[in-house]
């Protein structure tokens, strides 16, 4: 990225503007001269729930994945500006993931279709939403039937719709997703005789077993199952539940495994099958009927398995006494990480597993049937028929079939059978453009609907603000056109989508009343229902084979592990807050990686950065370097969702797409994402790898503190544990030290003073970051960029170090040597507010000062850039703005989602962390206005409002009973350096290790 | 009509000045600030071109509304007492009443009935604005009108009631004019109060 464009004759101040907002009530650009002409545009009639400069909020359900958690979004002058959590909803419980934050993004990402557009000549060319409808009413006629649809769409009212549109005109839906859990329904299926898809209850667990499964990131319900992890393992007076991952990679969750067991790729089922057998044998109690089990299970030992795995017999038969003694526990398996050909087999073992240890029921929760698409079978047979031409129009809608399939399967080959291609794709991604007629859809923040998304909760989606374009709801095109086509069709006759919702929701709800209570709760929400299930008949018959894996076993070949990063199948691709956010594990922005195990990498010479091509039976990746300890050394990890071939100008052309070296033929029933082998070959080219990391080992300074259970449950401080590990400990003051630092704080008070601010009541505000409910998720790296206005900067601005993440997550590795377990330390860096702020006395325009209430200010327009502050930083949490990201980072319309009570930072000033200054200012407006005094949640920053782990704490320190000043009593609290004694307003808590005892 | 070379900087006096139209002395001027109600200048738009302050698509009077009516300035900026932003009314408040009055005399009536043709063809007015603080500083109105009461709004907008067009009587961005205040009433002058 260039530093340039500043246009000539403007000078820096008038960058301080803030571009186009404040919407219909008020101007479009501002600045301190007065010379530009400056409108205010009033209302025509203005909504009673419009009020210049209040936001709005609305509750809806966020749409990103199938989890379907609650959200309350907040406008201001009717543009959503930010994404939270519905705290009332029983699935997220008013947290969100980085994923689900960046809808926004989704919502005003320049990549959208515009409007409707038809292939003509070869090109697309804009036409009216009445020319769409009567094109593609006439080829639904002339189809006669031959109509097949692709939805992306969950279930819920548009769904059920989707089905009675289809099914009228003889047609055929499939429902589908590219994650979709296929191996854990067929291994449910086989096990328990139901094809439903459990809720896993993380929070109850005592100890959590998981099988390669990224329950964190990319399984089934990822922030419900965040939560309840930190619930159950972070800890908690004196308790914690143990996590250990077995996985030939660690992921975003392996990170956070007390013990992580590797083990040879595809073997989870010998593993699981063979802790059953230990646990059958040696326990008594356990249910009636997995009795049954034993001679089905005899036969596999754990030497057996150890073979198989490489996990050592007795590591197996430990495990099985800890996962049987820990009441009740969990075991998961399933996920993209592990979906090689014995993934069912794998998931299947794992439900005799949980069965045999008596946790079906209890952590494994069948009744609530959670939401998920047809499966890969499915869709299958649709390409069939559409190979075989039984399509004459097929209507894709939510979905990306043309990337998110593996090219070998030959999607493309068969969807250009199909004689009249329709896309409802709000984005020009790869499918589109292979379509012939583009009605883009609405976005889930500007259109009505709802989601199932499990048994008992229903979710409400209404518009928000106006459309950013003129697009159509998908429901209304639908009633649209049956209106035209009539017959069959003539039943679906409501005027509009929403109020075909309405009526469908009045059926239940009965009254208007109800319907609004419902709106303003974001759905409805009961009880979900927990059925019990027996054993099936089938359950016998798991067994482990080892599964195949494609190309040659030869000596150096490698196991291929294409893993789902923060992209996802690809989805988020088009966002640069996605792109931007460091994956957890590798740190790395804006480009692919293949992973690589320091050994591997010193066997074949390979450093950082080479690129290496990637060669399968179905095609050659070339791919950078990034060599890590936490891998299999057999094994090759690849990210998904990049490699975009179309997908709006953020995603095109970035990085590579994993999926090109898969075969998409399969007969199970699933895409084995886990089933290539790949030979690698050097190029001795080198590309610098964009990670945000700086060294990967904490040297000794105390950075992410962490200590053992028993440690932690005698009460030791963090200082005190690392000297019983035999650590040094730097000592802490000398009285010359110290002397030199009360008088740096002395005149500090003393220029605080000045003014009235000695009045009493005065908060100081703090923060208290417990490591041990921390995973790393990087959710609340997202809610800064989105609450504060920070701008992505690009790949080559990361490069050089630029990066501009106020707050970011620092991952460092522990062990892995000589022995000791690899261990992951995780710890969100953000400015400390120090006391004896190191930045304060160096700033020579006091643009950097210390606030009366303990924050340390930063006046973006005082500061003339001199980077001072930044050297004197100690945390590397000073961010200088090197380029005028004001101007492009925001293209339109991205810009509409900037937050009006932030400044949007020019070039040539410092910023940080600010401890959402605007939200304090804001709260304490409101208890102005309200004559009272502040509440201790009234204040709430972005970052702790998303943590999905509860992990951060804010408040005011002054207050003896706030849960700040609570939390900040642990014995596990420490300052990181604190040993510079800049006294930060951050307190650390330290993580806590269950490790085995003996 | 003249212009009057020493308006400058903002006081009640000198934005009674901006006034001195039609009476010739400041002594008769300061007779009719002192009486009840304030005379409605006859003025057409014709000669807002030479009154201070920018010229607005409606020659909008607001010596009118707030002087002779004696209309509190939040039956129009409703949300300055509750809300960092005063509200420009909108259309439909304007037509609220002018739904009824059209007028006394014709120089009005011109000007009410692009109000109506704005209103019948649903295009808002755009207003020039006059006051805009940098976005880098943040105002919250509602603290204002709430520790200075709901008269308050001259403090920094002077006295509109006698500004047939309104004009900039106060460097509002000149922090200087914030800070004096705040240093006289010692309340807070912490720079993170407004700029973040």
């Amino acid at each position: 990225m260039s530093d340039a464009t500043q246009p000539e004759g403007i000078d820096r101040r008038r960058f301080l503007t803030v571009l186009g907002v404040t919407g219909a009530g008020a101007a479009a650009v501002s600045g301190c001269s007065t010379a530009k002409v400056e409108k205010l545009v009033p209302y025509l009639v203005q909504s009673d729930d419009q009020i210049p400069g209040i936001p709005t909020w609305y509750a809806s359900t966020c749409t990103e994945c199938g989890a379907g958690c609650g959200l309350h979004v907040k406008t201001r002058e009717a543009r959503a500006i930010k994404l939270e959590g519905n705290p009332a909803h029983p699935v997220n419980a008013g947290k969100l993931c980085a994923h689900g934050q960046s809808a926004l993004q989704g919502l005003y990402n320049p990549g959208r279709v515009k409007g409707p557009m038809a292939r003509r000549d070869g090109g697309f060319t804009a036409i009216t939403w009445d020319e769409a409808i009567a094109l593609l009413s006439e080829k639904l006629q002339a189809a006669g039937g031959k109509l097949g649809v692709i939805s992306g769409a969950g279930r819920g009212t548009f769904s059920d719709l989707l089905s009675a549109w289809t099914q009228a005109q003889g047609g055929r839906v499939v429902r589908y997703q590219a994650f979709d859990f296929e191996p854990v329904r067929a291994a449910n299926q086989q096990v328990f005789g139901t094809s439903e898809i459990p809720a896993y209850d993380f929070a109850a667990a005592r100890y959590i077993l998981s099988f390669g499964t990224d329950f964190l990131t990319d399984f089934v319900s990822p922030v419900e199952h965040q939560r309840g992890f930190a619930e159950s393992h972070g800890f908690n007076n004196g308790q914690m539940a143990k996590h250990v991952m077995l996985a030939p990679r660690l992921s975003l969750t392996g990170m956070n495994a007390d013990e992580w067991i590797m083990l040879r790729p595809g073997s989870e089922a010998a593993v699981a099958l063979a802790m059953a057998n230990v646990i059958l044998t040696e326990r008594t109690g356990n249910p009636a009927d997995a009795n049954g089990l034993r001679t089905a299970l005899a036969a596999w030992t754990p030497e057996k398995a150890q073979e198989a795995s490489g996990v050592g017999a007795e590591v197996i038969r430990r495990l099985a006494r800890e996962f049987a003694s820990a009441q009740p526990s969990l075991a998961v398996a399933g996920g993209i990480a592990t979906q090689h050909r014995g993934a069912i087999q794998a998931c299947a073992a794992v439900n005799l597993l949980n069965y045999v240890a008596g946790n079906v029921g209890r952590t494994v929760k069948f009744g609530a049937d959670l939401d998920a698409g047809d499966g890969y079978a499915a869709l299958e047979s649709l390409l069939q028929a559409m190979e075989k031409g039984q399509f004459a129009v097929m209507i894709v809608h939510e979905a990306n079939p043309a990337y998110s399939l593996p090219k070998a399967g030959g999607f493309a080959a068969s969807f250009a059978k199909v004689p009249f291609k329709v896309s409802t794709s709000l984005y020009f991604d790869e499918t589109s453009h292979l379509c012939d007629l583009l009605l883009p859809g609405q976005h889930a923040l500007e259109r009505w609907d709802d989601l199932r998304p499990r048994r008992g909760v229903t979710g409400l989606l209404q518009p928000v603000m106006e459309p950013v374009f003129p697009t159509l709801p998908t429901g209304d095109l639908l009633l649209r056109t049956a209106q035209k086509l009539g017959g069959a069709l003539a039943a679906l006759s409501a005027p509009s989508y929403e109020a075909h919702l309405k009526t469908q929701w009045l059926k239940t709800l009965g009254t208007d009343e109800a319907w609004r209570s419902a709106l303003q709760h974001g759905g409805v929400y009961g009880d979900t229902p927990v059925t019990s299930v027996k054993l099936a008949a089938t359950a016998a018959n798991v067994a482990y084979t080892a599964p195949v894996f494609d190309g040659d076993a030869g000596i150096d070949a490698f196991f291929f592990a294409p893993v789902p990063s923060v992209m996802g199948d690809g989805r988020f691709a088009n966002r640069p807050w996605m792109l931007e956010l460091p994956d957890p594990v590798t740190k790395i922005t804006w480009h692919s990686w293949v992973e690589m195990h320091p050994e591997t990498a010193r066997r074949i010479d390979v450093r950082e950065g080479e690129i290496v091509q990637l060669t399968s039976p179905n095609g050659t990746l070339s791919v950078p370097v990034y060599i890590t300890p936490a891998i299999h050394p057999e094994v090759l990890a690849v990210p998904l969702g990049m490699g975009h071939t179309a997908f709006g100008d953020f995603a095109t052309g970035r990085g590579v797409n994993a999926l090109d070296l898969l075969d998409g033929k399969d007969g199970q029933g699933f895409l084995p994402y886990q089933s290539a082998r790949v030979t690698l070959t050097r190029t001795r080219e080198f590309k610098k790898v964009a990670k945000t990391e700086g060294t990967t080992r904490q040297l000794g300074r105390g950075i992410a503190d962490a200590m053992t259970l028993a440690q932690a449950r005698a009460g030791m401080t963090p200082a005190l544990a690392r000297k019983a590990e035999g650590h040094e400990v730097e000592e802490i003051n000398t009285d010359r030290e110290v002397e030199a630092i009360e008088g740096f704080r002395a005149s500090q008070l003393e220029k605080r003073n000045i003014g009235p601010y000695a009045a009493e009541g005065l908060p100081m505000w703090g923060m208290v970051i417990d490591l041990s409910r921390c995973t790393g998720c990087s959710s609340c790296v997202t809610a800064c960029y989105a609450e504060n206005n920070i701008p992505w900067v690009g790949e080559e601005a990361i490069l050089k170090g630029r990066e501009m993440t106020w707050m970011r997550i620092e991952r460092y590795w522990e062990g892995g040597e000589d022995g000791d377990p690899l261990e992951a330390r995780v710890v969100p860096m953000l400015c400390q507010h120090c006391d004896n702020a190191p930045c304060e006395p160096v700033c020579p325009v006091y643009a950097a000062y210390h606030t009366p209430d303990g924050l340390n200010g930063q006046v973006y327009n005082r500061c003339v850039g001199t980077r001072y502050c930044g050297n004197n930083c100690p945390y590397k949490v000073r961010y200088f703005n090197w380029s005028a990201y004001n101007k492009k980072a925001f293209p339109e319309p991205l810009n509409l989602g900037l937050n009006p009570d932030v400044t949007v930072r020019a070039r040539g000033v410092m910023e940080k962390c600010t401890f959402c200054v605007q939200r304090i200012r804001g709260a304490q407006n409101t208890a102005r206005l309200e004559d009272r005094a502040l509440r201790d949640d009234d204040v709430v920053t972005a970052c702790a409002q998303a943590c999905p782990s509860n992990a951060i704490t804010f408040g005011n320190m002054n207050d003896p009973a706030s849960r700040v000043t609570q939390a900040q009593q642990s014995s596990r609290g420490y300052h990181i350096l604190e040993d510079l004694n800049v006294r930060p307003a951050v307190t650390y808590l330290a993580k806590v290790l269950h490790r085995s005892e003996g | 009509m003249r212009k009057l070379a020493f308006l400058g900087v903002g006081s009640l006096l000198l934005a009674l000045g901006a006034l001195a139209i039609d009476s010739p002395t400041p002594a008769a001027q300061a007779a009719q600030s002192a009486a009840d109600t304030l005379p409605a200048w006859k003025l057409a738009a014709g000669d807002s071109g030479s009154l201070k302050g920018p010229r607005q698509p409606i020659f909008f009077r607001h010596d009118i509304h707030v002087g002779v009516n004696k209309m509190p300035c939040q039956y129009c900026h409703s949300s300055v007492a509750e809300s960092s932003e005063p509200g420009i009314p909108t259309m439909a408040s304007c037509m609220g009443c002018h739904l009824i009055i059209g007028g006394s005399d014709s120089s009005h009536k011109v000007e009410i009935k692009k109000l109506r043709d704005a209103w019948n063809a649903k295009q808002p007015i755009e207003w020039i604005r006059v006051h805009s603080v940098a976005r880098h500083a943040h105002f919250p109105h509602m603290r204002h009108i709430k520790a200075l009461g709901p008269n308050a709004c001259q403090s920094c907008h002077g006295d509109v009631a006698r500004m047939p067009q309104v004009f900039k009587v106060n460097n509002i961005n000149n922090m200087g004019f914030c800070i004096t205040c705040h240093l006289e009433r010692k309340i807070n002058r912490d720079c993170t109060a407004c700029h973040y």
